[in-house]
């Protein structure tokens, strides 16, 4: 039979974004496919040579829609290293319940969307009912809904509100709950588990290499989480183990092990909300004023030339890290050259080979369980 | 509770790569030390200065002998106002985890303290400096691992470093036919707007013109 290439995207409702998949099929199988990016590349990393460091929090809120704390997190503990900037102690408890909240929200909007994608609707409506009570929280700290610019160097903007931890604590146990019932819904759902298992594999050391990292990797087997191999924040005070999945097949992780990672990971998320709200410093009954030295300590705001500022950071997707040149403009208060390192521009070509072998039907599969997110990849 | 890689144990790490390092490579520029960053828990890293000619047999080394199986990420940097020979730079940033393949039904779990050897994680930072010149090489690592591969074409796409002996090298990020020599992070391209002053005079941007226009891109 002859073979012909395909596209699916950029409007493919597989393509969770803006992208292309052309796809050589043989009758329905794939031999070849070929990723091309770049539809929504923005020039964040020039945009933000002109910028002083504090004016680049936003930029990095908006690298990715769905998990922006994580990735202005990420910029912050980037930019501490390069300005050598202290936090206290209350921040960085802060800090891990906004980005643990995201991940929530992130891993929720993933299900959300990986649910139409195999047959499920009704994943769609349940997961954006939950999600909503993420956001709320999310928006009594940094005042919006998406993009918070909440984080600051050396603390973040403004405390947790008083009876914030009331409510938090009040939803994720509620959320607990609702972890367990949509595995009720999937689990014995026989079309969820015959279009995920046995499709899709990928094993631990192949993805090592090609760059993939994050919950693809821990579905493979193996608990390497950069929140304990690379420390940042308080993770080492609070209650929770990485993720990992026991995969089925010497073949390594299939699709059903990577969303089983995930619901996991939601577990181990909500467990750690709940242990650090009781653990932060100074109480998570007390409302510090903005600026108060528990939530913010001043940090300079000029880096010499020859300094450089690196973090490595659990984005919800794998590890997102930032380099930072200082010494740029304005005698060191812009950075010189930032870089970006998004772990989908790395995975989704290594996802768009492991897919040759299999069926057409099996794409969306496959795609959606990586969770591409389109927004950071092409930056 | 939870668990890390103590300041110890990344210190020791670190120490012993530093030490296989200057002594396979004593003498022939590629200098390598023990940093630490100096934010959160002032984590140790390994960093290597090394020169475009050894920059292959020091990756060899690190995959081989230091088990380093993760390029995260590859940055390229142009000081058009730089010296002679420092006018580009390429920092790679790579990791060692200790993964690796498991048996059907089982899992690994490694726990913080128990780690030992090549096994701990570490971060190795490897800046290598270009001379001034308008075709900036280095060679590909795209065999190495396969990871490099698309940060190399991203490098390539956004600034301009030519990686000597990489398969397929094709724009990503930028459209594909975006003239031949144009790569928008090298620094004689400057934005449009350079203040938020000028924006507010002009928030549509009707009236305004590149602060490069004219010059050949």
């Amino acid at each position: 039979m002859a073979q012909m290439w395909i596209t699916m995207g950029p409007q493919h409702p597989m393509t969770h974004g803006l992208w292309t998949l052309r796809v050589k099929v043989d009758g329905e199988t794939i031999v070849d496919t070929d990723a091309e990016l770049g539809y929504i590349h923005r020039g964040v990393e020039k945009i933000c040579e002109s910028r002083d460091f504090t004016q680049i929090t936003p930029y990095c809120d908006r690298l990715c829609y769905v998990s922006a704390m994580t990735w202005a997190n990420s910029y912050i503990y980037a930019a501490e290293d390069l300005l050598e900037a202290e936090v206290p102690e209350r921040a960085e408890f802060i800090r891990l319940i906004s980005a643990e909240l995201q991940r929530l929200a992130s891993h929720l909007m993933w299900l959300g969307a990986f649910g139409p994608d195999i047959g499920s609707l009704t994943l769609m409506t349940w997961c954006m009912r939950d999600r909503e009570m993420f956001l709320d929280l999310l928006q009594e700290l940094g005042g919006s809904r998406m993009h918070y610019n909440y984080p600051r160097i050396g603390g973040v903007k403004r405390d947790i509100p008083v009876g914030f931890a009331d409510r938090l604590i009040a939803k994720i146990k509620l959320f607990e709950r609702r972890i367990d019932e949509y595995e009720m819904l999937l689990d014995e759902s026989t079309i969820w588990l015959v279009r995920l298992q046995g499709v899709g594999y990928a094993k631990a050391e192949d993805m090592v290499d090609a760059g993939v990292s994050g919950p693809n990797v821990r579905a493979a087997g193996v608990n390497y989480d950069v929140r304990w191999a690379h420390p940042y924040s308080v993770y080492d005070q609070v209650d929770w183990e990485p993720a990992v999945e026991k995969p089925t097949s010497v073949k390594g992780a299939d699709c059903y092990d990577r969303y089983r990672v995930r619901m996991e990971e939601m577990r181990q998320s909500s467990k750690m909300i709940l242990d650090a709200i009781e653990k932060i410093p100074g109480g998570k009954n007390t409302n510090y004023s903005s600026g108060d030295e528990m939530i913010l300590t001043k940090a300079p705001t000029r880096a010499p030339e020859g300094a450089t500022g690196f973090s490595n950071y659990e984005c919800t997707r794998g590890a997102s890290q930032f380099y930072i040149q200082g010494g740029g403009e304005g005698r060191g208060k812009n950075p010189y050259r930032l870089s970006i390192r998004s772990p989908m521009f790395i995975t989704i070509p290594y996802v768009a080979e492991t897919m040759i072998g299999y069926k057409i039907a099996d794409i969306p599969a496959i795609m959606g369980s990586f969770d591409p997110c389109i927004g950071e990849t092409d930056r | 509770m939870g668990m890390k890689v103590t300041l110890e144990q990344s210190d020791n790490a670190a120490g012993s790569c530093v030490e296989a390092l200057n002594d396979r490579f004593s003498g022939s520029g590629v200098e390598s030390t023990v940093e630490h960053h100096s934010n959160a828990f002032k984590m140790a890293f390994v960093r290597i200065n090394a020169t475009p000619q050894h920059w292959l047999a020091v990756a060899k080394f690190l995959k081989f002998d230091l088990s380093v199986n993760y390029c995260s990420m590859v940055t390229g940097t142009h000081f058009p106002d730089g010296p002679a020979e420092r006018g580009w730079e390429v920092a790679y940033h790579m990791m060692r985890m200790p993964v690796s393949n498991v048996e059907p039904h089982t899992n690994t779990t490694h726990v913080a303290e128990n780690l030992s050897g090549n096994d701990i994680p570490l971060e190795f930072e490897v800046r290598i400096s270009i001379e001034q010149g308008d075709s900036p090489t280095v060679p590909s690592i795209q065999s190495l691992w396969v990871g490099a591969d698309w940060n190399e074409k991203e490098t390539w796409d956004l600034v301009g470093i030519n990686f000597e002996g990489h398969e397929n090298m094709h724009r990503v990020l930028n459209p594909h036919d975006s003239p031949d020599e144009f790569h928008p992070l090298q620094k004689q391209h400057k934005l449009r707007y350079h203040g938020h002053n000028e924006m507010y005079d002009d928030a549509q941007g009707f009236g305004r013109k590149p602060a490069d226009e004219g010059r050949n891109k």
